[in-house]
């Protein structure tokens, strides 16, 4: 599989002494779909701006296509879509005037027929103007410019924050039929993990400025349980010493146990800590693996 | 086909998709034969990654519960998959065990439990029969 995308050892920070990002190395092969997942704060933002060649890195590189992407950035952007998480559209322009200049900057890459295919969709008037358009409806101008010249690599930072179910959803049908029709890579940072479940594909989860989980999101969600155990003195610390243990935390009066394995293997394993009674134990849905992974103090 | 998606259950989706179809053959909503629409179709209708649906067809056609033929799409198998000699009964207990601790927090027993399939399986052969009517 070639690879599109390439991050190695990557540090950025932007105050002296504290690292957003502290050493994140992935790569992305084509056709891959990539869901960037972490904190507010985690540094998704910050690794997305490095991959457009918008920040440069403090240590480490960045590689876009096989090129860091500051070395030609006109040759990189034909082949990538990017919807930024705080996309500024010209608010005086018409959506039609503002297609016709992005038309002019991937000639002959536009394809007219998706352009027309993704208004109809999302029941755009050519003729408004960008300052009239409701939060939604700028972001699905974005998605539609970063769509229609079919780029291989499509880059979508947090697109559907603050948007509504069905505006949210409209955006998830775009995704899929672009993934249908041209088989695009696909990075994309969103804290809606249903979306992230609907879109499939691979999960890289960023805590602490580095990467706390690289996986299928299928492996995740089978490959990955949560044991509950009553609190007891030092039981923490013996969890968390134990092969396959990915984070423990105290939560609601018990501890929460991340371990790599299925639900009745783990339970058997715990079952001796616990005096021989059996110990809950489950697969668990994105989101709460999320919450368990990264939330609470540690 | 209807299928319905729950991307916070506890299933991961293509295990959703694949127990849906398998439950649909064995109730007879889709029969030897029928044809089943592409993976990039699906992935549409039910916005869900074509990879994801793909996984589940490919997982079912390996239990031979649906067959791809070349230029012509996936298909229900003509013959029902013979049940895994181990992995079946242990999952009708875990169902059973389901059963029962429903009964038991409504205050109800082994009897109405018992009776309570005997009804289940009365109204499945009823919709059989109606959908049977029906597709002459």
């Amino acid at each position: 599989m070639k690879t599109v995308l390439e991050f190695d050892n990557i540090h950025r920070s932007y105050k002296v002494g504290t690292e957003v990002l502290a050493g994140i190395t992935f790569r992305m092969g084509e056709g891959e779909v990539l869901g960037l997942l972490g904190r507010n704060g985690a540094g998704k933002s910050t690794l997305i701006r490095i991959a457009m060649g918008l920040l440069v890195p403090h240590q480490g590189s960045v590689r876009v296509f096989g090129t860091p992407p500051t070395v030609d950035p006109v040759a990189v952007r034909r082949r990538i879509g990017y919807v930024a998480e705080d996309q500024v559209l010209p608010p005086a322009a018409t959506i039609a005037e503002l297609i016709a200049f992005h038309k002019m900057l991937f000639a002959p890459k536009w394809d007219t027929t998706l352009e027309a295919d993704l208004l109809d969709r999302f029941s755009l008037q050519r003729g408004e103007k960008i300052k009239n358009l409701s939060k939604g409806q700028a972001r699905q101008v974005a998605l539609l410019c970063a769509l229609c010249h079919r780029p291989e690599l499509l880059i979508l930072d947090e697109p559907t924050g603050g948007l509504d179910p069905a505006t949210r959803r409209e955006f998830l049908e775009a995704s899929i039929q672009l993934l249908n029709r041209e088989g695009s890579a696909i990075l994309f940072s969103s804290h809606h993990m249903g979306d992230v479940e609907r879109l499939g594909g691979r999960i890289v989860l960023l805590d602490k400025g580095k990467v706390a989980l690289d996986d299928d999101l299928d492996n995740l969600r089978e490959g990955i349980s949560i044991a509950f155990l009553p609190l007891a003195a030092g039981r923490q610390q013996a969890l968390a010493a134990m092969s396959g243990c990915l984070r423990v935390r105290e939560a609601a009066g018990e501890l929460h146990a991340i371990f790599r394995g299925e639900p009745n293997a783990v339970a058997a394993r715990l079952s001796q800590m616990n005096g021989g009674l059996p110990v809950r134990c489950g697969q668990a849905p994105l989101e709460e693996l999320f919450v368990e992974m990264v939330g609470g103090r540690q | 086909m209807q299928l319905f998606i729950n991307p916070a259950g506890e299933l991961s989706i293509y295990r959703q998709i694949m127990r849906q179809i398998t439950e649909a053959i064995a109730g007879g909503r889709l029969k030897p034969g029928d044809k089943l629409p592409s993976h990039r179709d699906l992935a549409e209708q039910i916005v869900v990654a074509p990879l994801t649906i793909k996984k589940a067809y490919d997982e079912l056609e390996s239990g031979g519960f649906i067959e791809t033929q070349r230029g012509r799409g996936t298909f229900v198998a003509e013959s029902a998959p013979r049940p895994d000699a181990v992995e079946a009964p242990a999952q009708l207990k875990a169902a059973a065990r389901n059963l029962l601790a429903q009964a038991y927090l409504s205050g109800l027993g082994m009897r109405e439990a018992t009776a309570a399939l005997r009804d289940a399986e009365r109204e499945m052969a009823n919709e059989r029969r109606l959908r049977e009517k029906e597709s002459q």
